[in-house]
């Protein structure tokens, strides 16, 4: 790791080092070690099967497996919304940017509750869905449906500067040679923001997968059905045993680094030519 | 014809950006549309590239009407300013855009691209990214990119802008060879009159939204018709002078020349004359001159190019010279009587003569040419000075003297008093406008400005006119005044409903005729419109229902000011009139 000595207004590599270092193990990396050492603190055998009982891998699958359909879902409409609000000039644009960013001030326990006064089976809208057969109150699917408001907006503000970013006029010259809107699209927009989508959708995921407030009241939490992992800690903390909730809570810890780790790889490998050529 | 225009109008926000222009460009032409920025001159590219839908007329490429196509499918090749390159793709990519897109085979598209590569001398450089490419290599890359589907007209839009100045000639000389050697019709936009010259077989100047001129560089920089062309093309002094039937006065001296135009009416008439820099004399005295004299000046500035010394002289503030409004393109709107001129002299010439600042020297014009605008200076005849800044500061007023970049004067006079000499008289509306535009245009104006008080400039001009003595010059009037407007021009005229047709008909025919005499005399662009009744009144309830009208009316006898007409000029929602005179009687 040697520093590029160029020079620059701000203080030098050395200080700014130290500050990275200081703060990602003060605030970052002894909590987390903390959590691993109190895992640690139970023998392997119990920790795998704590980690291992039905209702903790039900509980996997539910929060990464919806925290994934989520962050999905806010990939396309995330992408629908920021392109509106770059591309378009309409009234009370303003404020539509402004609702965009409700979701990060509203605590999380507001909008569960909300979520769930409209979608219970005699909420407004959960009401007639109940007469369609579809419930989604206390299933995956209300679940789904609360991670999605709260990791919309991650997606829409990292894409939303690529895209301003992104001249119209390329669009035109992709139209000018013949191509049509669909090939314009997949050939010259989509890889000039797929970067930043990829970053969106690794921030909205990462919120899904740590979220507690918002799915908690929708959820229902019928064990193995609708019980997230972050639920499953608390109840474990409830019962006083401490090591269980830290073993749970490193199991999430591992698959969550890998997975953000592997969007990080793609992305850095999808970016690779372009920061080649910048140098 | 490889492309045209017929009438083409873009609106923005009611405002139009591109005005009512028509345009042919031949096969294997290279076109420039030169103009300041803002002059609608991309729009206009755009609209032929189908990336701006038009409001109003139509565009033709090689005879097809591509009015209502896509830009995909106007295979038509565009460059833009900021390359618009794709970034994430290399070069090859780039060029191959469009033969991918067609579903050209990978042999063929590889035999393709290296052909253009070598067109713009880029062999070799096809697996680099643009980010690893100079900004002329860039250009260069997009050049070919528009080429690579065979398109059968390139467009450019300012491909030169971003770039410094040695990389931007040798890239006009690319794009130069390469147009040649594909004889591909090409249109390109800049605001650089160099780069204009450099590259142009034919020239169209614009200017807020309108195409002023189109002509080959040499004759539009020899003769231009109008002022903007005139200062736009190269450095330009603009100077007042009087006309007579033979010869052009500057106050005592007179230069006898070929005069291009008839005169209205024979009589004495202020016009507006272009002198080069390189076509004025400097001597030590009169006696000296080799060309007509002009006038006395002394050397305020001596600025020393290279190849050329450039002179700025001063006209100084005498009886005689405030005659002379000199009006160089650098120097703003003068109102008084410190005129400048510019000068440029080679350096044989600097030798001979020797110059430095403060030397008192005389000026004559090798050439001379007068601008066929009927429109020359403003008078405005105020009766106390409580008016005079109120006319002074009259937003139409304003406007037209900062565009005309001509000189106003002030003339107190009581009302009964005769009209100014020369230049258009400008008077006050309101209650006793109309007797007072009758005395003026009775007592020997040619062209009389009514402006009542208004914080707008007009943006739709009707034009119309009372006896057809007076048409052509209602005519020239009116084009001469929207080159300095971003308005819509409207002809209208009168014709009662419910009668035979034939009278409407006739009517109709006057109203197209006057269209396309304004536009093969003028190059204006008009709307026609045909109210029903009869008279004046009509019209003048028609331009009153416009947002911000005004009104270029002419007239044939002087009493029709006064009597009919002086009930739109004093109505209540009152908009500007100008008032155009010429005698029926010759």
């Amino acid at each position: 790791m040697t520093p590029r000595r160029s020079h620059s207004v701000l203080p030098g590599f050395g200080i700014t080092f130290g500050f990275t270092a200081f703060f990602l193990c003060a605030i970052v990396l002894l909590p987390l070690t903390a959590l691993v050492m109190r895992g640690a603190s139970m023998d392997l055998a119990r920790f795998v099967e704590v980690v291992t009982d039905p209702r903790a891998l039900a509980s996997y699958r539910l929060s990464f497996g919806t925290s994934m359909l989520a962050a999905a879902i806010n990939l396309v409409f995330g992408f629908v919304i920021a392109w509106t609000l770059v591309r378009y000039r309409f009234p009370g644009r303003r404020i539509v940017d402004a609702i965009i960013d409700m979701p990060f001030a509203l605590p999380t326990a507001v909008s569960g509750i909300a979520l769930t006064a409209v979608f219970s089976a005699n909420g407004w809208i959960g009401e007639h869905l109940e007469k369609l057969g579809i419930k989604v109150a206390y299933t995956p699917l209300g679940i789904t449906l609360a991670l999605t408001l709260i990791g919309l907006p991650f997606v829409v503000r990292t894409v939303q500067p690529a895209l301003q970013e992104l001249s119209k006029d390329v669009e035109e010259a992709a139209e000018t040679l013949g191509a049509g809107p669909f090939h314009a699209f997949r050939r010259v927009i989509l890889p000039a923001v797929l970067p930043a989508l990829l970053t969106g959708f690794a921030l909205a995921f990462a919120r899904g997968v740590g979220e507690y407030g918002s799915v908690i009241f929708i959820a229902g939490n019928m064990p193995g059905l609708t019980e997230i992992t972050p639920l499953l800690i608390v109840i474990r903390l409830e019962e006083y045993d401490y090591a269980a909730a830290a073993a749970l809570g490193c199991v999430m810890l591992a698959i969550s680094f890998l997975m953000l780790l592997s969007i990080n790889l793609l992305q850095a490998w999808g970016r690779r030519r372009l920061v080649a050529a910048r140098r | 014809m490889s492309i045209s225009l017929d009438q083409v109008t873009k609106r923005y926000q009611d405002h139009p950006v591109v005005n009512d222009v028509s345009l042919e460009v031949s096969e294997g032409e290279f076109f420039v549309l030169l103009g300041p920025s803002g002059s609608g001159k991309s729009t206009l590219l755009r609209a032929i590239a189908g990336l701006a839908p038009i409001d109003h007329g139509q565009i033709a490429l090689h005879g097809n009407d591509v009015t209502h196509t896509g830009a995909r499918d106007r295979g038509v090749g565009l460059v833009f300013q900021n390359y618009a390159l794709f970034r994430h793709m290399s070069v090859a990519e780039n060029i191959e855009f469009a033969l991918r897109v067609r579903r050209m085979k990978a042999a063929e598209r590889r035999a393709r691209r290296k052909e253009l590569l070598r067109l713009v001398a880029l062999e070799g450089m096809d697996e680099r990214l643009p980010a690893q490419l100079s900004g002329g290599q860039q250009q260069r890359v997009a050049v070919a990119r528009a080429l690579a589907h065979k398109p059968q007209v390139l467009l450019l839009d300012e491909p030169f802008g971003a770039l410094d100045a040695k990389i931007r000639e040798e890239l006009r000389r690319t794009i130069r060879t390469v147009q040649r050697e594909l004889g591909i019709t090409t249109v390109l936009v800049t605001h650089d009159q160099e780069e204009a010259f450099a590259l142009a077989d034919r020239i169209g100047v614009m200017n807020l939204g309108r195409l002023l001129e189109v002509g080959r560089p040499r004759d539009l920089y020899a003769r231009p018709a109008t002022r903007f062309v005139a200062t736009f093309l190269g450095a330009a002094n603009l100077m007042l002078a009087r006309q007579g039937p033979d010869a052009i006065r500057f106050g005592d001296s007179a230069i006898a020349t070929d005069i291009h135009h008839r005169l209205p009416q024979g009589r004495e008439h202020e016009v507006v004359v272009v002198m080069r820099p390189e076509e004025l004399e400097i001597a030590r005295d009169r006696r000296l001159l080799t060309s007509g004299y002009i006038a006395r000046a002394v050397v305020e500035e001596v600025l020393f190019t290279g190849t050329l010394e450039r002179l700025r002289l001063t006209l100084p503030e005498e009886v005689e010279a405030s005659r002379l409004v000199g009006v160089g393109t650098s120097v703003g709107a003068s109102g008084s009587g410190e005129a400048r001129l510019e000068v440029v002299r080679t350096q044989p010439e600097r030798r001979t003569l020797p110059l430095q600042a403060g030397d008192a020297v005389v000026i004559g014009a090798r050439h001379l040419h007068v601008l066929p605008t009927p429109l020359s200076s403003f008078v405005v005849c105020v009766e106390d000075s409580a008016r005079e800044q109120e006319l002074l500061s009259h937003p139409l007023l304003e406007q037209l003297v900062a565009s005309m970049k001509t000189r106003v004067l002030v003339q107190q006079m009581a009302s009964d008093h005769r009209a100014p000499e020369a230049g258009v008289a400008v008077i006050a509306g309101g209650a006793g406008a109309a007797r007072r535009a009758a005395h003026m245009l009775a007592t020997g104006a040619n062209e009389v400005l009514v402006l009542p008080p208004s914080d707008a400039v007009p943006a739709q001009v009707g034009i119309c006119w009372h006896g057809d003595g007076v048409r052509g010059a209602t005519l020239a009037v009116g084009a001469s005044l929207l080159r300095q407007l971003s308005a819509e021009a409207i002809c209208l005229a009168a014709a009662p409903e419910g009668r035979r047709d034939s009278a409407r008909g006739a009517t109709l025919r006057r109203l197209l005729d006057a269209r396309s005499e304004a536009r093969a005399t003028h190059g204006l662009e008009m709307r026609t419109e045909l109210v029903a009744g009869e008279g004046i009144a009509p019209i003048a309830d028609y331009i009153a229902a416009l947002p911000a009208p005004m009104l270029v009316l002419g007239v044939t006898r002087a009493t029709d000011v006064a009597g009919e007409l002086a009930a739109f000029i004093e109505s209540e929602r009152p908009s500007p009139v100008l008032l155009v005179y010429r005698s029926a009687t010759p």
